[in-house]
C-alpha cells in the first residue's frame, strides 16, 4: 500500500513537473531554471557537507570556472558547447586536486577558511584577468545551448534540460551514499579515529569528493553561462558560495534529495520576500535564522517530523 | 560538528546583514487609472547601491512631478522598480518578470554594466526601449539599438579627465584605479597619452574592495606628478593619497561626485576636481527646476544620479507622447531616437552611442569644504 502510495507521489510529481512550464508564467519558470542550476552547484557542496562533515565555501570559483572555460570555448575560439563543458569540469578536477591534495589535510574551521580564501582568490583572479574573463564588463555573446541541432533558446526549454541532468546527478550522488563509499563518508564524518583503523584512506576519499563538488558546480556553471548568454565577475562572489552553503544546511545536510527544497528555499524566497522592498535582505537572514533554529533537521527533517506527527495523530 | 558551526554562522546574519542595510526607501507606484506601465531595475542593495538608491529617488520624482502634471496625453504612468542587488543574474530574473508577467512598455536601468549588458540580451531581442544607467560598454552593446544610455561611455569618461589634464599644462600624469570600474575606464584611457600630450609617470592599480591603499599612492607620489587621476567606486584612494601627502592636483570621474563620498572621504575631499553634469549649488538654468523640486522633496541637494533617473522617466515619457502609449516597441524605440534636453546632459539618443553625450556635455567641480563649486572650464573649448 505504502509503495503504490508513492508510486503515485512519484506520477504526480512528475507530472507537475512537466506541465509546470505550461501553466506557470515565464518568471516562474526562470526561477525554476535557477533552482535546478543550484540544486546541482548545491549538491556537491551538500555531499562534502553532510556526508564528510566539510565545510566548502570555494563553490564559486569551480561554478566560475565552469561558467568562463564555456563563455571562452565559445565565444573566443568558436568550438562547440559540449567542449565548454568539459574543459570547465576537466580544469576544475585538475585545480580541485592540486589545492583540495594540501587544503583537506585541515579540519573544521581551519578547512572551512582554507576554502573560503579560495572562493575570495578565484574571484580576484575573475577581475584580474580581464583579458580571459573580461573583468567588470564580463562576456557577452555566449551562444544558447545547442545539441543536435536543438536549441535551449527559451526558459521553458532550458528548464526541461536543466531539471533532469539535475535528477540525474541526484540519482547518481543518491547511490554514491548508499554504497561503500557512502558509509567510508559517514564513518569519516562521525568517528574518523575509527574509520582511519578500519582502512578508510581520509585524505584520498576527501580529495575524490573535493573533485565531484568541483565537477558538479563547473556543470552547474557552464549551464548558467548558456542560459543568460552573459556572464560577469559579480556572478562568481563569495556570496555565491555562501548561498550554496545554504542549500544543504537549509534542507537538511545529511539529505541528498533534500538539496532540492535547498535550492527551492534559496531561489524563491529571496524573491517572494523581495515584494517588501530594500528590508528583503534583511528578511531573508530573519528567515535563514527561523529555518535553522525551529527546524534544526533542515526543512526535510521538519517535514519528516510533521509527517510523523501526522500519523501519529491519525492513528 | 561542521553543520552546527554552519547554523552558528548563520545565526550571526541578520546582524551582518543588518549592519550592510541601506536607509530603507519607500514603496515605489503610484495607482491611477489605466496607467501606463513602465518596468525600472536598479541597484537598491549590494555594492552599487550608492549609484542605485538615488536614481530610484529621481525616478520616483519624475513620476510623481509627471503624473501631477496630467501624466502623459492625460494617462498616468506607473513604475514597477525592482531592486536586482547589484548582480546580474537577479537582473535578468527580475526583468523578465517586467517584460513577461507585468507587459511593461519599457525598461529603466540597470544601474551598473554587468548588468544593462545582461538584461540587454533580453530587451534587445524585443526591441523593447530600455534606458540604462551605464555608457556603452562592450561591443555587442553597439547592436542593441534600443538600448539608450544615459551616462557617458568609458572612453568618454577618460576623454573628459584627459581634456582637464592637458588644459591644466600637466604633461606627468599618475594613475590609481580599482580593478572593477577603474580598469575599465583605465583600458579606454591608456592609449589616448599621445593625443593628450601627457606621459605616465606611475600607474597603480588596487583590488577593488581593498581598504588600504597606502603603497599604491606612496609610489605614485614617488613618481612626482604633475597631476594624479583616480578611477574608482571607493573613497579609500581619496583619504589614503593625502595620507602620503600627495599634493598634486586630483581629477576624478563622476561616479564620486556625490554627497556620500564626499562624507566618506572626510577632510581628503577637499581640492578634488570631478569631471560631472550637475553641480547643485550653482545649477545651469535648465537644472534649475529639477535642483529645487528635488531640494524641496527631500531637503537636500541632488547629484547626477537622482538626474539620471529624472531625465530617463521624462525623456521616456517624451517619446511615448510621440508615439501614442499603444505604440509597439520598434515605435516607441524609434520615437526615442532624437535629441533631448535632460537635466544632466543634452543627450542625442539617435547617435551611435545610443546617448550622444560629448565632452560639452561635462561641467567640472571643485570640492571646498564639501561643496561642489563650478570651475569655469569646459572641455569643448
Amino acid at each position: 500500500m505504502n509503495k503504490l502510495r508513492r508510486s503515485l507521489l512519484l506520477l504526480l510529481l512528475v507530472l507537475a513537473w512537466a506541465l509546470a512550464p505550461l501553466l506557470l508564467s515565464r518568471h516562474l519558470i526562470d526561477l525554476f531554471v535557477f533552482a535546478g542550476l543550484f540544486t546541482i552547484g548545491g549538491l556537491g557542496v551538500g555531499l562534502l557537507l553532510g556526508q564528510c562533515g566539510i565545510v566548502n565555501l570555494a563553490q564559486a570559483l569551480f561554478y566560475g570556472i565552469g561558467a568562463y572555460s564555456s563563455a571562452y570555448v565559445t565565444v573566443q575560439l568558436g568550438l562547440p558547447s559540449l567542449t565548454g563543458f568539459l574543459a570547465g569540469m576537466l580544469a576544475s578536477a585538475l585545480i580541485a586536486i592540486a589545492v583540495g591534495w594540501p587544503v583537506l589535510r585541515l579540519t573544521g574551521f581551519f578547512l572551512a577558511l582554507a576554502t573560503l580564501a579560495l572562493s575570495l582568490i578565484g574571484n580576484v583572479l575573475f577581475f584580474e584577468w580581464d583579458w580571459l574573463t573580461g573583468g567588470t564588463l564580463g562576456i557577452g555573446g555566449i551562444p544558447k545551448l545547442s545539441i543536435f541541432g536543438f536549441a535551449f533558446d527559451t526558459p521553458e526549454r532550458v528548464y526541461y534540460l536543466v531539471w533532469p541532468i539535475a535528477i540525474l546527478v541526484l540519482l547518481l550522488a543518491d547511490n554514491l551514499v548508499r554504497g561503500r563509499p557512502g558509509l567510508a563518508m559517514r564513518a569519516m564524518r562521525d568517528a574518523a579515529p575509527a574509520a582511519e583503523v578500519l582502512g578508510v584512506d581520509m585524505h584520498r576519499l576527501k580529495t575524490a569528493m573535493f573533485v565531484i563538488c568541483a565537477m558538479l558546480g563547473s556543470l552547474a556553471g557552464s549551464l548558467f553561462a548558456h542560459y543568460v548568454s552573459y556572464i560577469s565577475v559579480q556572478s562568481f562572489t563569495v556570496e555565491r558560495s555562501i548561498a550554496f552553503l545554504l542549500i544543504p544546511v537549509v534542507a537538511g545536510s545529511a539529505s541528498v534529495w533534500g538539496i532540492i527544497a535547498g535550492a527551492l528555499f534559496v531561489t524563491f524566497i529571496p524573491e517572494l520576500l523581495s515584494g517588501f522592498g530594500d528590508i528583503h535582505q534583511v528578511l531573508f537572514g530573519l528567515a535563514l535564522v527561523l529555518v535553522v533554529t525551529l527546524l534544526p533537521d533542515g526543512l526535510i527533517g521538519g517535514a519528516d517530523r510533521l509527517a510523523q506527527l501526522l500519523k501519529r495523530r491519525m492513528a | 560538528m561542521a553543520l552546527q558551526a554552519c547554523r552558528s554562522l548563520i545565526a550571526l546574519a541578520p546582524t551582518a546583514l543588518l549592519s550592510l542595510y541601506p536607509l530603507p526607501a519607500l514603496a515605489q507606484t503610484t495607482a491611477s487609472r489605466e496607467p501606463i506601465k513602465l518596468g525600472a531595475v536598479i541597484s537598491a542593495t549590494g555594492a552599487i547601491a550608492g549609484v542605485g538608491l538615488p536614481e530610484r529617488e529621481g525616478i520616483l520624482l519624475a513620476q510623481k512631478t509627471l503624473n501631477a502634471r496630467g501624466g502623459v496625453n492625460g494617462q498616468p504612468i506607473e513604475i514597477l522598480i525592482e531592486d536586482d542587488a547589484s548582480s546580474p543574474d537577479v537582473a535578468v530574473s527580475k526583468v523578465n518578470a517586467l517584460v513577461h508577467s507585468h507587459k511593461v512598455k519599457a525598461l529603466i536601468g540597470t544601474s551598473g554594466i554587468a548588468q544593462t549588458v545582461a538584461v540587454g540580451g533580453i530587451t534587445a531581442p524585443l526591441k523593447l526601449t530600455q534606458i540604462a544607467f551605464s555608457g556603452l560598454g562592450p561591443a555587442v552593446e553597439r547592436e542593441r539599438t534600443c538600448v539608450f544610455h544615459i551616462t557617458p561611455s568609458q572612453e568618454l569618461n577618460a576623454r573628459a579627465l584627459l581634456s582637464y589634464v592637458r588644459d591644466m599644462k600637466a604633461s606627468k600624469v599618475g594613475v590609481l584605479h580599482d580593478s572593477g570600474y577603474g580598469q575599465v575606464v583605465w583600458n579606454s584611457m591608456k592609449d589616448l597619452a599621445g593625443e593628450f600630450g601627457v606621459t605616465w609617470s606611475q600607474v597603480e592599480k588596487f583590488e577593488i574592495a581593498a581598504t588600504d591603499l597606502t603603497t599604491q599612492a606612496a609610489k605614485v607620489r614617488a613618481s612626482a606628478p604633475e597631476a594624479v587621476i583616480v578611477i574608482s567606486t571607493s573613497p579609500m584612494p581619496f583619504r589614503n593619497a593625502r595620507q602620503v601627502r600627495l599634493t598634486a592636483p586630483i581629477i576624478s570621474v563622476h561616479g564620486t561626485a556625490t554627497y556620500d563620498y564626499v562624507k566618506a572621504m572626510g577632510d581628503a575631499a577637499d581640492n578634488i576636481i570631478h569631471a560631472e553634469f550637475l553641480i547643485a549649488e550653482d545649477p545651469l538654468p535648465h537644472q534649475r527646476e529639477f535642483v529645487d523640486l528635488f531640494q524641496k522633496e527631500h531637503g537636500r541637494l541632488p547629484k547626477h544620479f537622482e538626474a539620471a533617473g529624472w531625465d530617463a522617466v521624462m525623456s521616456l515619457a517624451q517619446a511615448l507622447k510621440t508615439a501614442g502609449p499603444d505604440a509597439a516597441n520598434e515605435a516607441l524605440c524609434s520615437a526615442m531616437r532624437r535629441p533631448y534636453q535632460g537635466v544632466m546632459a543634452k543627450f542625442d539618443f539617435s547617435a551611435p552611442d545610443m546617448g550622444g553625450l560629448t565632452l560639452a556635455s561635462f561641467n567640472y567641480s571643485k570640492l571646498v569644504k564639501g561643496k561642489f563649486t563650478r570651475l569655469d572650464y569646459s572641455a569643448a573649448k
